[in-house]
Order: structure tokens, then C-alpha cells, then sequence
């Protein structure tokens, strides 16, 4: 064999990549196909490094043992995501807790093979005593008082993108979500899910445009961001989202999950294939989230 | 809650968002977070109304905008359209990797508890955190913006003793920690800290000795008072307490036809 090997996965092929007990971090927008795989495939007792709805539909689903999270609402109106907040309220999660720039230094920390890197936002808060992997430290040049964040190194990480090519070139359209390059570069594998595949030579015609690099799988999957948005394809499917809330909220109030099981099953374990969730969907709705 | 002032009818919202606009200064960095409906109208109209060199920055996405004739209110929380307006995104130096030169970026926050020195929560409530009794969303990026920003606002949907409390049951922000001038120098946080905390009765500033939260001014139709009695700490309260100044017709008439014309801040 003399050939350069492609790495354009099939979804179950990517799914099978992820196993129990792993720390998975998920991109922003959430990359929902892939994550509906772990409902359907019924990982259990994973850290998870993600925010907002996709972390509480994992927690919903049992999968989750331990959260590191910098954000866990769900925007306007949903000021926490319901099964995080009974999880966490009754221990059944570990919560790791964090913020956004601990959270980037952590996995900045693990990219360059570094034990820590040192942080300030969080000085004087509450962090340090809520996560005692946070070491407040004084720095050995200035003397100040500064936070060292631990390495953070998942597993996996699993990121949304616009298009890529058979060699893990990846283009986002309209930038990368924020967190997604933090991830990749921290992970020791990634897997970049794709709304359309692109040939190398489109890529190396504009190379600039290549926001991530040697990604280790690229995995088709259009629409794959719903009920979230990809910029340039399709926005937020509002009312679907409202949907699992209200069923989400229902059950964290109430302890009765009869519901949420249903929402669970018919949306994540029952279709076998990313086609039959959109096929479940339909064109009707999927086409009325046309960005443009 | 609207109020008629006679010259003319406006939600507290709008009196918030107008004050906060008026009192940020052309060439601000204006960074807004998710679910903030006030401060995003704020910035907008900030920037129509005097700000042709602020810059807006939502979502990570940044942008001057100032010459588009309307800059409306996104539909929901990640309505990613509004990268239609980026003149850059995000990972690309003007997130995180450049808090040394923050002195003009402002930003704005909520909290589930708020208190007397402008310390915020959006952790928990409860003492035990293992089993808290209302698990909040998480700090967010808050403890790194408070800490670096050149000043913040705190903006609150309500204003009620069991949001502004004397101590906070966790901390997420630092505002000016248990007081004094020099409470954040100690600590070493280069920022200039929380300016005002804007309610739906009253603004507050912080006075310039202990840093305790101090009445400034009261909406139109709210009585000090009624401020006092929500408030669930001893707010300083000057013998004069003005009236925050109301909107005006043209304030409104930018506001309505150019940032808000679906009226989120009326519906309240």
C-alpha cells in the first residue's frame, strides 16, 4: 500500500470509537448525531467536557458520571438545564467546577504536554474551594497569587463543521465554534462531523479557510447539529428544543421519567442510522430551518 | 410593569436599557453573554444612538455595525445569524488570549445572588455543596471577565431580598470581595470591577471608601423606601436619592423602530 489513508468514517465505524469511562468533550454547536449514538449504544459513567442541553440530554440518558462544564443553561428562559440541575442537586453527578478561561487553560495545559498552566479569572471566588483541583499557588517569577489549572485531556473530542476533507481537513463556515479548536487540539483523537465531505483539492485552493487540521475521523452526517444550529446550513429548531425542556424539566421536577424515556427512545435508541432520525424528522421541519 | 411618566409610556426594561446606553462611552468593547435581553439592547442602542467606534462582541463573534439601519434583537439564545455581522470570530485573538488589554471592554452580569460588595453567584444556593438547594448554571466565563474587564454592570430581573443578600452562599464573580478601595488590588485583579447594579427599582453604585452597594437613584414610581424593604442587606442610602431619568421620545423612537421592534422589552 502506497497511498494516503483516508479517514472518512461511517458513523457506527466513529460511534464504536467511544467506549464506557471515557472523557468525551463535545464542540460547539453540539454535534447531536454523534451524541445520540451514545444514548443509543447506552455509554455509562463518562466525563464529560460540554455545556447547555446536549450535556443535560447525556445526563438525562444515564451516560454521564462526572461533569466538566463552564456553562450548564439552556439560554433565554432556561436559566439550568433541568437534568443537571436534579443530578447535581442529589449527587448523582460529580460536578467538576469551572469556568471558561480554566477551562481553555486546562486543555491548552494537555495540548502542550504541560502538568498545568497557571490562570487568574477565579482568584478570590469560590472555585478553588468547590474543586480541589484547582491549586491556588504563587507564581515563582511575580510573586502573585494565580490558579493552576490541571491538564485536561479527553479521550475523544467531538466537534460540528461545515465540510471536510478525506484527509481530516476540516472547514468550519463563519468560524469555528469557540471551544472546538481548545478541544481538538487537547484530545488524543477527534472526530469532526460534517455536513458535506469536499474534495482535497477544494480545500487546498483555500487552505486558509482549513480551521482544524488532521482531524482522526470525519464522519457525514448532514443536519447533524439538530435540534442545534450550523451556521451557513439551518438555525435552532426552537420548538423541538422547547420540547425536550418542557418533558427534561417535567421529570427533574416531578421524578416520573415515563416521558422523558419516550423522548429518549423515540429520538435516540430506536432510529438505527442518523437517515432514519431525519427521516423521523421530515423534510417539512428540517427544511423550514433553512439559515437563509 | 410599565410606567407613564405623563410625557409618554415605557417598560422598566427600556428604562434600564436607556440607562445603561447612556452610560456607555464611544470606544467601548461591549461584550453581552446569552439570555441578557437589557444589556443587548443597551449596546445596540449605544451604538446607533454615540458609538461609532464601539465594538460589539456576542457569541464570540465581533463587529462595528454602527452603520446598519437596524440592529435587531436576536430571536433567541444562539440565533447564529448574527454572524452575518462578525467582522471576525472567535480563536482568533480576541477572546481570552489578550486580557491585558481589556481596559475597554465592558460587560455585564446576572446572578442568582448578588451582594453588599457586588460579589456574584451563578453556582448554587445551600451550604452543603454536595447537596445544594438550587444547582445553578455554572460561572459561565464570568470569573475570568469580571476579573480583566475595565468595569462591569450588574443587571438584575428582579430586585428582591433573596437575590441581593448580605453574603453570597458561593462566589463566581469577584466585585469588591468583603470591601474597601483596595479589595480587588488585593487579590490582584487588574480590573476596575462592578460599576453599577441596575434592577428593576433602582440603580446602585458603590461607595468609594468600603465599596458597599449604595442606592443612586429610583425608577419612576418606586419610593426608597420600597428599595430598602427588598433589598436584603443595609443598602447605603444618601439623604438625596434622585429619580433615574426617564427615557426620551427619540431615545424610545431608536429604540422601538431599530433594536426592538418585536417589543421583548415590553412583554414582561
Amino acid at each position: 500500500m502506497n497511498a494516503r489513508t483516508e479517514r472518512i468514517l461511517d458513523e457506527h465505524a466513529a460511534a464504536a470509537w467511544l467506549e464506557d469511562g471515557m472523557t468525551i468533550a463535545l464542540g460547539e454547536p453540539a454535534p447531536m448525531a454523534m451524541i445520540r449514538h451514545i444514548v443509543r449504544r447506552g455509554l455509562r459513567n463518562l466525563t464529560v467536557v460540554a455545556g447547555g442541553l446536549a450535556l443535560d440530554l447525556l445526563i438525562a440518558a444515564g451516560c454521564v458520571k462526572k461533569t466538566i462544564s463552564y456553562y450548564a443553561g439552556g439560554g433565554t428562559g432556561i436559566p439550568v438545564a433541568p437534568s443537571f440541575r436534579r443530578a447535581a442537586e442529589r449527587g448523582e453527578i460529580a460536578v467538576w467546577e469551572c469556568e471558561e478561561g480554566i477551562l481553555t487553560s486546562g486543555l491548552d495545559a494537555a495540548a502542550k504536554g504541560l502538568p498545568f498552566l497557571p490562570w487568574r479569572g477565579g482568584v478570590g471566588t469560590s472555585l478553588p474551594v468547590l474543586n480541589p483541583d484547582l491549586k491556588l499557588f504563587t507564581d515563582p517569577i511575580a510573586g502573585q497569587t494565580l490558579i493552576a489549572v490541571p491538564a485536561i485531556e479527553p479521550d475523544i473530542a467531538i466537534v460540528h463543521a461545515a465540510a471536510a476533507d478525506a484527509y481530516g481537513n476540516v472547514q468550519h463556515c463563519a468560524g469555528p465554534g469557540w471551544i472546538d479548536l481548545f478541544l481538538c487540539r487537547a484530545a488524543r483523537r477527534t472526530i469532526v462531523q460534517v455536513e458535506k465531505t469536499i474534495s482535497n483539492e477544494a480545500v487546498r485552493s483555500d487552505p486558509w479557510a482549513t480551521t482544524l487540521a488532521g482531524a482522526d475521523a470525519v464522519v457525514r452526517l448532514p443536519w447533524g447539529a439538530h435540534p442545534f444550529y450550523s451556521r451557513g446550513h439551518y438555525v435552532q429548531d426552537v420548538a423541538f428544543i422547547a420540547a425536550y425542556v418542557e418533558i427534561a424539566d417535567a421529570a427533574a421536577r416531578s421524578g416520573e421519567r415515563d416521558a422523558l424515556e419516550d423522548f429518549l427512545a423515540r429520538y435516540c435508541r430506536a432510529p438505527h442510522s442518523h437517515a432514519a432520525y431525519l427521516d423521523l424528522l421530515g423534510f417539512e421541519r428540517l427544511l423550514a430551518l433553512h439559515e437563509y | 410593569m410599565a410606567i407613564d411618566d405623563g410625557a409618554g409610556s415605557y417598560s422598566v426594561r427600556e428604562l434600564m436599557a436607556v440607562f445603561l446606553a447612556r452610560d456607555l462611552v464611544d470606544g467601548d468593547h461591549l461584550q453581552v453573554g446569552v439570555a441578557l435581553p437589557v444589556p443587548e439592547a443597551a449596546v445596540r442602542l449605544a451604538h446607533i444612538l454615540h458609538g461609532p467606534n464601539m465594538e460589539l462582541i456576542f457569541l464570540g463573534i465581533r463587529m462595528n455595525v454602527h452603520t446598519l439601519a437596524h440592529l435587531p434583537l436576536p430571536a433567541y439564545g444562539w440565533d447564529c445569524r448574527v454572524v452575518r455581522w462578525a467582522e471576525s470570530y472567535s480563536d482568533r485573538g480576541h477572546r481570552f488570549e489578550q486580557v491585558r488589554d481589556w481596559q475597554r471592554r465592558v460587560f455585564f452580569i446576572g446572578g442568582l445572588q448578588v451582594d453588599a460588595y457586588g460579589n456574584a453567584n451563578l453556582i448554587g444556593l445551600g451550604s452543603d455543596p454536595q447537596r445544594l438547594r438550587l444547582r445553578g448554571p455554572g460561572s459561565v466565563g464570568t470569573p475570568t471577565l469580571t476579573t480583566h474587564v475595565g468595569r462591569y454592570y450588574i443587571v438584575l430581573n428582579h430586585h428582591d431580598p433573596r437575590v441581593l443578600v448580605e453574603r453570597c452562599d458561593f462566589v463566581s464573580a469577584v466585585g469588591w470581595d468583603r470591601g474597601g478601595a483596595d479589595a480587588r488590588q488585593r487579590l490582584g485583579l487588574p480590573g476596575g470591577g462592578p460599576k453599577y447594579c441596575v434592577t428593576p427599582f433602582a440603580v446602585m453604585d458603590f461607595d468609594e471608601h468600603t465599596k458597599r452597594m449604595r442606592l443612586r437613584s429610583v425608577h419612576p414610581g418606586v419610593d426608597v423606601e420600597r428599595v430598602v424593604a427588598q433589598t436584603g442587606f443595609e443598602l447605603i442610602v444618601p439623604s438625596q436619592v434622585p429619580i433615574t431619568e426617564p427615557p426620551t421620545a427619540a431615545e424610545l423612537e431608536v429604540l422601538r423602530t431599530r433594536v426592538d421592534p418585536g417589543g421583548l422589552l415590553r412583554d414582561a
